[in-house]
């Protein structure tokens, strides 16, 4: 691998925050020229090492003061490092807090020329993306008040459109998309695929496993400060920090499911859990008939054989269906139906019947279980997805929702 | 780029300074831009108080001191009135108090700059600067015209922004180490206004140097505001231009930028972590 191919790589990389009681320790400290130790050491981060390579999406993940921040923030170079170095190959466009350097008194526009200018882009350049960045952020007129006037959304599209139109080779977003509504997060993602398949590299921090798990090529766990596991296999990170916030301790495989095991590769299923108890099968009825092929509006089955390596008094089970890129068209699960489920060890089969809701066209069915106990809720099994469908329907509609229209006419 | 090495070997050489300096012109001009803006947006006159107060400032004087106190021009051998001597006295001090008693907030006023965004926060001490000298613009602009209308213009008085320099220079530096030390001790606020008035009478702003007395003369002469003063003063009356105190003046005032570079390039790593 030559050094041409990387983008950013990090090594030994370490942060200590000097943390002072009061301001005057830290005249103290100046003064006394390190022969006295006024303060405490904070390590956010230590030695931390990786390389990533041009051109790829690497998503962040780990839980609150894991220091997922403070290495983005090392990244930019707005951090100096206390131990290691960062190197950086190509322009830094940095989303780390939506809007900030945003004047709430200046408006949209004279906003966005601002931050072409803290950026390097000329007045100029920035004319001619002008209407690129206007008509995504979509707030009308507003480009010409003043910022404080804004709705949080409206700052969000503004801020998200300016960032991802610097043309930076390097992108960095923490946390950006977490404000914003779901029609303006899948648009996010289609300029963020955009930028990918320009040849950017991007950095993602975010709490969704799902943004994660469906635009990144690799992932990074970061644990107090180190990196925990990293690697291509998306999903086993994700697995792996999903154990880490839920769990809160370290849960050995059953024997009987391995992770990643018995996957269906060919919907591209991102599996991971404790596996404890897992979904063993997964069937559709309809009629009588097991199928994948489903017609709307009619009683549809959906069974789980569940195998358990022991019994669990509580367990929440769902099932969602999905378009690929879309959030649920449908979801349910037990808790919502104010139906306690428990399982016992060894076999369990559960069914849930609806009146299938949805118009044709192909869908993407999830199913993911947890062992509930008081508030805290442990992954057992999420297989996303864990079919897929196909809807056809006597004639065609528009949208996803099946409700096909009976017109009649008064005489 | 790589992170660890660059603020050392940009410290202390003047070159890659003004070279950085230059390099985020259109920012800093941006910048100054916001900062003179905002500070008169929603006045119901807005920019057009960027001519009515030295205007103001300069009608009241001429009153004053021109028809009340009757006064004559500081020193002996001009015959310049002393509302024009105040004035162009406090041209130059006032672009070096504007700049420095703002300086301990430039940085510390803009935390999502230092934390949140990549910003070349060296030139935030700078934005203060470019507002005084706006200011200064206008402010030489109406002594030119006051001059001018009471017959008292020398062509000598052109080179006063030339004059300018040192106090520019000075100025500078002041605002670097300022601007560091405010972000980590807030009380820089409250003492920086307290010494510039200090200075202000200790300058001679409303007197000559001639007029003070001798064992106190040492004080004034280590001052390089005090020199700039005079030195401009001089060319506004006519006097002929002493140089050589000019080039003493420029060269104190560059070695404190230096310095006041150095240290906010070597304290600005905590930034981040104090803000």
């Amino acid at each position: 691998m030559s050094s041409d191919d990387i983008a950013i790589s990090v090594r030994n990389l370490g942060k200590t925050y000097r943390l002072f009681g009061h301001p005057g320790d830290r005249i103290k400290q100046f003064l006394s020229l390190g022969m006295k130790k006024y303060h405490n050491e904070f390590t956010a981060l230590h030695d931390v090492s990786f390389d990533i390579k041009k051109g790829e999406t690497v998503g962040i993940i780990g839980r609150n003061g894991s220091g997922k921040s403070t290495l983005l923030q090392l990244i930019c170079g707005i951090l100096k490092p206390t131990t290691g170095t960062v190197n950086v190959n190509g322009s830094i466009s940095a989303l780390l807090e939506l809007g900030a350097g945003f004047n709430p008194e200046f408006t949209g526009r004279e906003n966005v020329y601002f931050q072409g200018a803290v950026t390097g882009v000329s007045k100029e350049q920035m004319d001619a993306r002008f209407d690129d960045i206007a008509s995504f952020a979509d707030i009308g007129e507003f480009i010409d008040q003043p910022v404080r006037t804004y709705s949080s959304g409206m700052f969000v599209r503004l801020a998200f459109a300016v960032a991802s139109k610097l043309d930076a080779e390097v992108v960095i977003l923490d946390e950006a998309l977490a404000v914003g509504d779901i029609a303006f997060q899948a648009r996010c993602f289609e300029r963020i695929d955009q930028l990918r398949n320009n040849g950017a590299t991007i950095l993602l921090v975010s709490h969704s496993m799902q943004h994660i798990l469906s635009h990144c090529d690799s992932a990074l766990l970061l644990h107090r400060g180190g990196i925990a596991v990293s690697g291509r296999d998306v999903a086993s990170v994700v697995a792996d920090y999903e154990k880490s916030v839920r769990v809160g301790h370290e849960v050995s495989y059953p024997s009987g499911a391995k992770k990643n095991e018995n996957m269906r590769t060919d919907i591209q299923e991102k599996r991971f859990g404790s596996f404890e108890a897992f979904i063993d099968t997964f069937e559709i009825e309809q009629d009588g008939v097991v199928t994948t092929v489903l017609k709307p509006g009619r009683e549809t089955v959906f069974r789980c054989g569940i195998k358990a390596t022991r019994s669990f008094r509580a367990v929440a089970l769902g099932i969602s269906i999905r378009k690929p890129g879309t959030a649920d068209l449908w979801g349910d699960n037990n808790i919502l139906a104010g139906r306690e489920l428990a399982l016992h060890e060894g076999w369990n089969l559960i069914e849930y019947a609806v009146d299938f809701p949805l118009s044709s066209g192909e869908y993407l069915v999830y199913c993911g279980l947890a062992a509930i106990s008081g508030s805290k809720r442990v992954e057992l099994d999420q297989r996303w997805p864990i079919e897929k469908v196909t809807v056809v329907t006597d004639r065609t509609q528009i949208g996803f929702i099946y409700a096909p229209a009976r017109i009649s006419v008064e005489a | 780029m790589t992170y660890g090495e660059i603020s050392r070997t940009m410290i202390l050489n003047p070159i890659r300074i003004v070279t950085d300096i230059w390099r985020h012109r259109y920012l800093l001009g941006q910048l100054v831009k916001r900062d003179v803006l905002l500070r008169y947006r929603g006045a119901m006159f807005g920019v057009l108080w960027i001519f009515l107060s030295p205007l103001l400032m300069l009608v009241i004087f001429a009153y004053v001191f021109g028809q009340i106190f009757q006064a004559r021009g500081g020193a002996a051998e001009s015959n310049l009135p002393f509302w024009l001597f105040l004035y162009s006295g406090l041209i130059v001090f006032n672009i070096f108090s504007e700049t420095v008693s703002r300086s301990p907030t430039s940085v510390r006023g803009y935390p999502s700059f230092v934390k949140k965004i990549i910003f070349p926060v060296q030139i935030l001490p700078l934005v203060p600067l470019g507002a005084a000298l706006v200011h200064g613009f206008f402010n030489f602009l109406f002594l030119l015209a006051a001059l001018s209308w009471t017959g008292n213009f020398h062509a000598q008085a052109l080179l006063f922004p030339l004059a300018l320099i040192p106090v520019i220079l000075l100025a500078t530096g002041f605002a670097w180490f300022l601007g560091a030390w405010g972000v980590f001790i807030k009380d820089m606020t409250q003492i920086v206004p307290v010494f510039i008035q200090m200075l202000m009478f200790l300058s001679p702003v409303f007197y000559p140097v001639s007029a003070v007395p001798g064992m106190l003369r040492p004080l004034y002469q280590s001052n390089p505001v005090s020199h700039v003063i005079e030195f401009s003063r001089g060319l506004v009356t006519g006097q002929p231009a002493e140089w050589s105190v000019w080039g003493v003046a420029l060269v104190i005032s560059l070695a404190v930028a230096i310095l006041g570079n150095f240290f906010f390039q070597h304290s600005r790593e905590e930034f981040a972590d104090v803000l």
